[in-house]
Parts: structure tokens; sequence; C-alpha cells
């Protein structure tokens, strides 16, 4: 079913670029995200088993997928309306439209494969994938932006494939060399540490574009700013879970080692520095979509530290990347529309939001209440499981300063967004043509789904991801 | 012969590390892909059909021959390499020269974690890593996309011979992988690069500045 499904991926690509009727290109990718339901409902039963040599249905993955074909929905939907509103050539509608069929299956191969070099693989092609995507305004910042992205990214996974070869030189050691999750889990013990601590490092760096962590965050800020809205959702809210899942299968692989607590402060530096630049840059940047990326930044430094503590750590930052990818995606998304109606992007150019169009300004105001983790918010459940995982560990002096860094960013944040929200400023002009409040209702599910989850906690989700780590040291 | 290649390979580098011309550039890159299967050739002798065909269009049709040409096409106009690097050509030399010494000694280093075939690993650590850095270093010091897109070659090289120095093969399928999305990357970084330079009327860095916070 999978290689029909990637099969199919490419088909689809490749149709939807050379038919270029406006129609036909939208529809292909809707067709596709049905396919893509249809693989969910394939995948779900056979949670945790293998499919065949290198792919499996890891319910991590399932979950991630979950989101994926969510966001992807509302994204295309958004698209649909983008092109009305700015006429867009349908030469550049067909190469969005198959440059997301082929991102989105690209990142379907990252959630599910079980070997190494494949994850590689589908990784380097989320990267071509997205450089056709962040291209779609064809202006300077654009170019700018894409050229840095494909640039960074590229030589990012290359040092990630020079990760892979040393887990390679490691295993050669003990006389075969086979890059299966499975055979590398069974085995890790065996291997050399030092190559192993190689390994890791080298994967966390050359990942960290994708994550949007230290050292090689600042292309994926780029590449957020200058990309259409919709797009930014899928960077800030998907990609950021594969590139999550990719240094997991690499930590889950070696966490049965003597190397596990060197990886885990390993996370926790690279953690605690991309939270200390993302406060930095929090308060002195203008636009709001970099904010929005800043923002990103903050919460995958979060997942990172939690994930470093363990135990209670883990089940925190996967709960945490969930929400954070439904509530990221609905401000970019609502990002588009309020572009739309100032003309900016800029904070100062941008005022009493929800006088010019409430439904707009509450989905702000709602959306910036969740990535502070005001309640309801469920993202205030994962930061005090965060933060109990810390003390449980004993880490005081991280929990403080962590504490300290996201209190700099919240004021920040709450300058910026409730100036937004209710300042009345001089803003050059309001276009409020093809504003409707329909556009917004998107964005509040993917909020009401987080209170929801914060509210409730639905044993669905819960059991899913304790399922999820349960192959992880206690 | 493993040696002279590597040795070879390595002057190479050094040489790529000076270069002013640009067409300098696709000769050095075409040896280095014609070094590249040498190496592969004489390394992994015992290989079957399908991998040594596959290697072989890896790099004497890809590294060789289509690269080159390749960028060659696409930099024909108004591509200006600029003369005023922060570190000039005889720095260069030096840094680049200090790089592979230290990788050598850093290999060298390393040797006991080697524990299979290790004296000749070291030798193909000392020129991966030399090229991964060296590419690193060219990026850094040149303000022009050509030697962007040339570092970046470089550095897949370096890469390859770490794969090399794997000895062991990868499963086909994901060989075939790799070189593909390799294969991609450069021919979408080119697109992208005639682009940028219809766009700015050269192919300079310094124009990309417009983003920021």
């Amino acid at each position: 079913m999978i290689y029909i499904f990637f099969a199919l991926t490419a088909l689809f690509a490749i149709l939807t670029y050379f038919i270029r009727v406006r129609l036909f290109s939208h529809l292909m990718v809707f067709v596709y995200i049905a396919m893509m339901m249809a693989l969910a409902v394939d995948l779900w039963p056979q949670a945790g088993k293998s499919l065949n040599t290198y792919f499996f249905s890891d319910r991590l993955g399932l979950i991630f997928y979950l989101i994926l074909v969510l966001v992807s929905l509302f994204s295309a939907i958004h698209y649909v309306k983008f092109v009305i509103d700015r006429n867009v050539k349908i030469s550049d509608v067909a190469l969005h439209n198959a440059g997301t069929i082929f991102f989105t299956g690209s990142m379907v191969g990252v959630l599910f494969t079980s070997h190494f070099g494949i994850l590689w693989a589908f990784m380097e092609a989320t990267t071509l994938g997205a450089s056709i995507l962040i291209y779609h305004n064809r202006n300077q910042d654009a170019l700018e932006a894409t050229w840095k992205y494909l640039y960074v990214c590229s030589i990012g996974i290359a040092i990630a494939f020079a990760g892979v070869l040393f887990l390679g030189f490691a295993a050669q050691q003990i006389g075969h060399i086979d890059f299966s999750f499975t055979a590398i889990k069974a085995e890790a013990s065996s291997l050399n540490t030092v190559w192993l601590k190689g390994c890791f490092l080298l994967i966390v760096t050359g990942f960290s574009v994708k994550m949007g962590l230290i050292p090689l965050f600042n292309v994926d800020i780029d590449a957020k700013d200058a990309s259409p809205s919709q797009v930014g959702a899928s960077l800030s809210s998907v990609l950021m879970n594969a590139g999550f899942i990719s240094i997991y299968r690499f930590y889950e692989a070696f966490s049965g080692t003597s190397i596990l607590p060197w990886m885990n402060k390993l996370l926790m530096i690279v953690g605690l520095l991309s939270l200390f630049f993302a406060a930095v840059y929090i308060l002195r940047v203008k636009n709001v979509k970099r904010m929005f990326a800043y923002s990103s930044m903050e919460h995958a430094s979060l997942v990172m530290i939690a994930f470093s503590c363990g135990g209670l750590g883990y089940f925190a930052a996967i709960l945490h990347l969930v929400m954070h990818s439904l509530v990221k995606s609905s401000l970019f998304f609502q990002m588009s529309q309020m572009h739309r109606i100032f003309g900016s992007k800029l904070d100062e150019k941008i005022g009493s939001y929800l006088r010019v169009n409430p439904l707009g300004g509450l989905v702000m105001l709602l959306g910036f209440l969740s990535i502070i983790a005001m309640p309801p918010s469920g993202m205030l459940i994962s930061e005090l499981y965060m933060f109990q995982a810390l003390v449980a560990k004993n880490y005081w002096w991280v929990a403080l300063l962590v504490l300290l860094l996201v209190l700099i960013i919240i004021y920040g944040l709450a300058v910026k967004m409730l100036g937004i929200i209710f300042l009345k400023k001089n803003t050059a002009s309001i276009n409020m043509q093809g504003a409707t409040p329909y556009e917004s209702i998107m964005q509040l599910i993917l909020i009401v789904i987080v209170f929801y989850i914060g509210l409730f906690r639905p044993a669905f989700i819960v059991d899913t991801i304790l399922l999820a780590i349960q192959t992880l040291p206690a | 012969m493993i040696n002279f290649i590597i040795v070879l390979f390595i002057i190479s580098l050094i040489y790529l590390a000076k270069v002013e011309m640009v067409k300098s550039y696709f000769t050095l890159m075409a040896l280095q892909g014609v070094l590249l299967f040498g190496l592969a050739y004489f390394e992994l002798k015992e290989i079957d059909l399908a991998h040594l065909l596959l290697i072989l269009v890896e790099t004497l049709v890809f590294k060789a021959i289509f690269v080159p040409i390749f960028l060659k096409r696409i930099t024909k106009e108004r591509v200006h390499r600029h003369h005023h690097l922060p570190i000039k050509g005889y720095y260069s030399v030096l840094i680049s020269t200090a790089i592979v010494i230290g990788c050598f000694m850093v290999s060298y280093a390393i040797h006991d974690e080697l524990s299979i075939n290790a004296d000749h690993q070291v030798k193909y650590f000392t020129a991966a890593i030399s090229s991964i850095l060296v590419g690193l270093f060219m990026a850094i010091n040149n303000r022009d996309l050509v030697t962007h897109l040339i570092s970046y070659l470089v550095i897949e090289n370096g890469i390859f011979l770490l794969s090399l120095a794997l000895g062991a093969e990868m499963p086909m399928f994901v060989n075939s992988a790799i070189l593909l999305d390799i294969f991609t990357s450069v021919l979408i970084m080119g697109i992208f690069f005639n682009k940028m330079k219809d766009y700015f009327q050269n192919a300079d860095t310094q124009h990309l500045s417009q983003l920021k916070d």
C-alpha cells in the first residue's frame, strides 16, 4: 500500500505540474489529501507493526501524520482563496500545487520509514519540495529566502549524511552494516560510543535546520517570512515535526547505550541556546511573520529541553509538539488575511484588528493566549509537565533559566500582539475586499482542538503518545 | 595507486581554495570526479556490475561530466568573481593546508577507534574531512554564488569519500535515492542560480540582505 502511495504521489505531482488548468490543479491536491486519509485508515490498525523492509506503521509517525493531513487540508483550502485574491498565474499555481504534493509525500516518507538511509533521502526531498513552495511569490525576498534555504539546508543535510556514515563506521566494527532501526537498536550497546556520539552530534546539527534550532535556524526564519502564510504554517508545524522525528529515531536507537546521558545533555544545551536566541530576537523583531517564526523556535527549544529530561519529559515534548503544530498553523493562516487587510507585515502598521475584523481578531487573541500557554490552552499542560520533569531531575537552575527566558518571550509577544489586536495605530489603508469570516473558521477549529486537549486530555491522544514512547528508557 | 589518487585529490582541494578564474573551477571539479571514480574503482574491487554502474554514473557521468558542463552553461554570462576576498589567495592556500594537516592529525588521533583496516581508513578520513572543511571555508571566504555552488559540490565530494572509507555497500535502493537527491539539488540550485543572476544582474551574495528583523 505505501509503495503505491509513493508511486501515486509522483504521478499526481507530475500531472499537476503539466496539466495547467486551475480547477484541475486544486482538485488534484484535494484528491491527494483524500488519498492520505485512506492511507491513515489503512495504517492505523497496523500501528506499531512493520509494513515491509523499509517502512513501518510507527505510532509517533501516525500522530504526526494525522496533523499533517489536517494542516495540509486547511492549507490547500487557504491556497484556493490566496489564488483567487491575488489572481495568481496558472503556471505558478501548477508548480506550487505539484510542489505541495511532492513536499507532503516526502514528509510521509520521513514519518514512516524504518531505515536511516531512506530517512535521510526523504529529508533531502523535503528541502527540494519546500524550496518550490517558498519561491511562490517570485519577488526579491522569495528569491533570497529560497536560495539561502536551499543552500544551507543542503549543507545541513550533507552534514546529517556524514552522521549516517559515522553510524556505518560503528556498525562495520561488529561485522555487518544494516541501517534499519531495529537492527541498529538491537546492536547499539555493542557499538563504539565515539562513533555513536559523533553520529548523533552531526544528526542534531544537520537536522536543526528543519526543526528551527541552533546552529542553522536563520534560513528557516527567512523562509517562513518570505513564503506565503500557508507555507509558513506547514514549515512551522509539520516540517518541524518531521525534523523532530528524524532526531528522535537516532535518539531512540541509541537510548539503550551508555551515551544516553550525553545525548540528553546535548539536547538540553541545544534547547537552552535556541531559547536564548529566540528570546533575544523576539524582543527586537518588527515583522509579525518573523515573530511567529521565532515563537516556533522558542517552542522547538522547549520541546528539546523537555525531551532531554527523559521520563515525563518525553510525553511533555510530544504533546507540546502536537499542540504547537495546531496553534502555530492557525496563526500563520490568519496572518494571510491580516496581511491582505493591512497590506503590511510590520506590527507598527497593523492595529485594532479585533475592531476591523472581529472573528479574525478573536483568532489572533486566542492563538496568542495559546502560544503563551494561558489556560485553557493545552500548551499549559505540556509546559507544566516539562517543568515537572526538570524539577524531578533536580535541574532547578535550568528550570529557573527557562522560566526567565519564557517570561521575556511572553513579554515580547504580548507587547506586539496586544498592540495588533487592540491598539489603534496609524495604519496606511485597510482593504476589506475579499475578507470573509469563513476563512477564520478553520483557525478556530484548530485552536478549539488545543483547548479541548487542554481541558479534557482525551485518552486517544494520551494513550497513543504513551504507547509511542514506551520503547524509550523510563 | 590509492595513495597517489588521494594525494592528488588533496592537492586539488588546496588549489580550489585559491582559484580566482571561474573556468578553473569546472576543470578542477571534473578532475575530482575522475579521481573519485578511480578511488571507487580500486577500493570496491569485489563489486557487482549494477553497483559499479551506479558508481560510474555518480562519479564519471554526474560529477566529472554533467556538473561541470551544467555549471559552465549557467555561468557563461554576467558572472563576476570578486577579488576582494576577506582572505586572499596566498593565505587561502596556507589555511587550506592547515585544514588538511589538522584533519590528518584528528584522523590519526581516532586511529584506534577505526579497528578494521585502520591505516587505510585514516587516509580516507583525512581527505574526506579536509574536503568538507575546505568546502565550508570556500563558502565563507567568497561572496559570489558560483563559488557557493562549487563549495557545496566539494562538501558532497567529501561525503562521497567518507562513504568510500566505509567500504561496504549500502543497499542499491538507498544509494539510488541518495544519488537522485544530490542530482536534483544541484539541478534546482542551478535553476535558482540563473534566476538570481537575471534578477540581480550579477551573482553576488551582497544582494542577499533584504530579509532581516
